[in-house]
């Protein structure tokens, strides 16, 4: 045991880091998994850690604000690409995604060849450090997932094409570079699969409320433990996954009961 | 906040896990973990951030990192860009200006001259570090120069033991300095031997004992090899010929067994700090350790 990390202002930043990944990838998991490409995010990560080491290439600053908006090309025309394909060839969207995301990776590694520093950006960009996050680097994710969260309200009809694909791949560029392709799996998996019994507003709520208590035990349990935080929140995501799955299958128990007693009456 | 502060002072006062007095040191390698307490003692309290199974370059984010960093009044690191990818994070998030700068803040690599110091900077020549190689814990001149600078921070930290500080030094200087000579008797067989390396970590040794490198499975600092690149090391490593195949504990083996297969020379993995075998329990150790392993198969 090991009380000494459990200080809020150690964990607070990852926390807020952790709740403003789960504001976009709640919701757009319900998508990923409805459309059963679960890979994508890997994918267009894979995709945005190209454009990063093209980018570098090219001899843009590794610092400046010029990476982030080079990811953020590569990762949209990442997502330009996918819904093509979506239209083309829509049986075969998952096979397609997973050999962009072979190509991404590979091509990375060939252009390594060249530049190394690119690596350390890469890694950066796939393990993440959750614990690493600064509040500058909080604000413009906060404004982006406010301004994703109101076109995913606005357009919550027709949310589909090259809207979804670009919603998507703005979202994970940002939340990949805060808390690394792990994580940003499991948050947009592991609530959406956790209540897939529910529908509507309230299977919204049940699968935030899982992501919430994921995050916040995670990086208790890894103060606690002194364990990495990014892999501890990935197995406490899935814990909370099981328990609110279980606790919704006894709900729903419950209400068929109830339903069953008033029909007989 | 304040009530959580104190509930976690009073448990860890109860715990009676800190002395109170005594400076806080948080080293990054278990080297400098290892240097600070042949000089200081049980006079100061000395956390490691890694171990020697870890690459160092590299390190996973736990919160226990930021709190000891936070509760340090000196931070003892390599220095020369070994801990570029984490240590600015690290010290900027703990939030304890003592440590960001000045006094507080301590780098092995400020008190010596680097190795392969380049000449200019170009990324196609590898993972270089433009303050030269930072892996320089294994030359035992550089490590007294560097116990040296220590003991005088040490002091200036925490005036009311500097005494007691550069009694410890000298005390370490004396057993450092008879060792050395033990050290350099023993290994004379290694004089103008050749090795092939699997990182570019081994110069200072190299340096030291008379050694020559003939090659690097990497075939610049942190790229990994090509096919072309294997076959000219295995033609080289045989003409040579290499006596060993030198790697750090915390290194993949794979690489350098394969290079051992391929040309009968053996593939030798080093401590590389201290922890990084059984013998390497501290600074004396780690240098026994590494010269007894180097001599079982230089015949």
């Amino acid at each position: 045991m090991n009380w000494e990390g459990l200080e809020l202002s150690i964990l607070g930043p990852a926390c807020i880091a952790g709740l403003l990944v789960l504001a976009t990838h709640v919701p757009l998991g319900q998508q990923v998994l409805a459309r059963g490409i679960i890979f994508i995010d890997l994918a267009i990560a894979q995709v945005a850690a190209l454009g990063v080491i093209l980018a570098q290439a090219m001899g843009v600053d590794e610092h400046g604000y010029g990476v982030e908006i080079a990811a953020a090309i590569a990762a949209l025309v990442g997502g330009a690409l996918l819904t093509w394909t979506d239209r083309k060839w829509p049986d075969y969207q998952e096979p397609m995604i997973g050999t962009l995301f072979v190509l991404a990776a590979t091509g990375a590694v060939l252009l390594l060849s060249n530049n190394p520093h690119g690596g350390e950006h890469l890694k950066d960009l796939l393990v993440g450090q959750i614990l690493w996050v600064s509040a500058s680097q909080l604000i413009p994710v906060a404004i982006l997932s406010v301004v994703l969260l109101a076109v995913m309200w606005l357009w919550r009809a027709r949310l589909s094409g090259i809207l979804f694909y670009g919603v998507f791949a703005l979202a994970i560029t940002a939340s990949v570079q805060l808390v690394g392709v792990y994580l940003v799996f499991a948050s947009l998996i592991v609530p959406a699969l956790a209540t897939t019994g529910s529908e509507g507003p309230r299977r919204l709520v049940y699968a935030y409320a899982t992501g919430i208590a994921g995050y916040v035990s995670g990086l208790v349990l890894s103060a606690v433990l002194d364990l990495p935080s990014g892999a501890m929140i990935v197995w406490t995501l899935v814990g909370c996954g099981i328990i609110a799955r279980l606790l919704l299958a006894a709900g729903g128990r419950e209400k068929t009961a109830a339903a069953r007693t008033v029909a007989s009456h | 906040m304040n009530r959580f502060a104190l509930l976690l002072v009073t448990v860890l006062a109860a715990l009676g896990a800190r002395d109170a007095a005594a400076l806080d040191v948080f080293a990054c390698e278990p080297e400098w973990g290892s240097l600070i307490h042949e000089i200081a003692g049980d006079a100061v309290n000395v956390d490691v951030g890694t171990t020697a199974l870890q690459d160092v370059h590299v390190i996973e984010a736990k919160p226990s990192l930021i709190a000891k960093v936070r509760r340090a009044d000196l931070v003892v690191c390599t220095g020369a860009d070994l801990e570029v990818g984490w240590l600015p994070q690290l010290i900027r998030q703990a939030g304890n200006p003592k440590v960001a700068s000045g006094a507080g803040y301590f780098l092995a690599s400020d008190q010596i001259t680097t190795l392969e110091k380049p000449s200019k900077l170009d990324r196609s020549e590898g993972d270089i570090h433009p303050q030269g190689n930072p892996h320089f814990q294994m030359d035992p001149y550089r490590v007294l120069a560097i116990a040296k600078a220590l003991a005088q921070r040490l002091g200036e930290l925490d005036a009311g033991n500097a005494a007691k500080y550069q009694q410890g030094l000298a005390n370490f200087t004396t057993r450092w300095n008879t060792a050395i000579k033990g050290w350099e008797t023993k290994a004379a067989p290694l004089k103008g031997r050749k090795v092939v390396v699997h990182h570019w970590s081994w110069v200072y040794l190299n340096t030291w004992l008379g050694m020559e490198q003939i090659g690097a499975l990497e075939p610049k600092p942190g790229v990994p090899p090509t096919s072309a690149h294997l076959a000219s090391l295995v033609d080289l490593t045989k003409s040579a010929p290499a006596f060993a195949i030198l790697r750090a504990a915390y290194q993949d083996p794979k690489p350098g067994d394969w290079l051992s297969e391929h040309t009968g020379v053996p593939a030798v993995t080093l401590p590389f700090t201290v922890g990084g075998d059984d013998k390497s329990k501290d600074l004396f150790g780690l240098y026994d350790s590494t010269i007894d392993k180097l001599l079982a198969v230089v015949k």
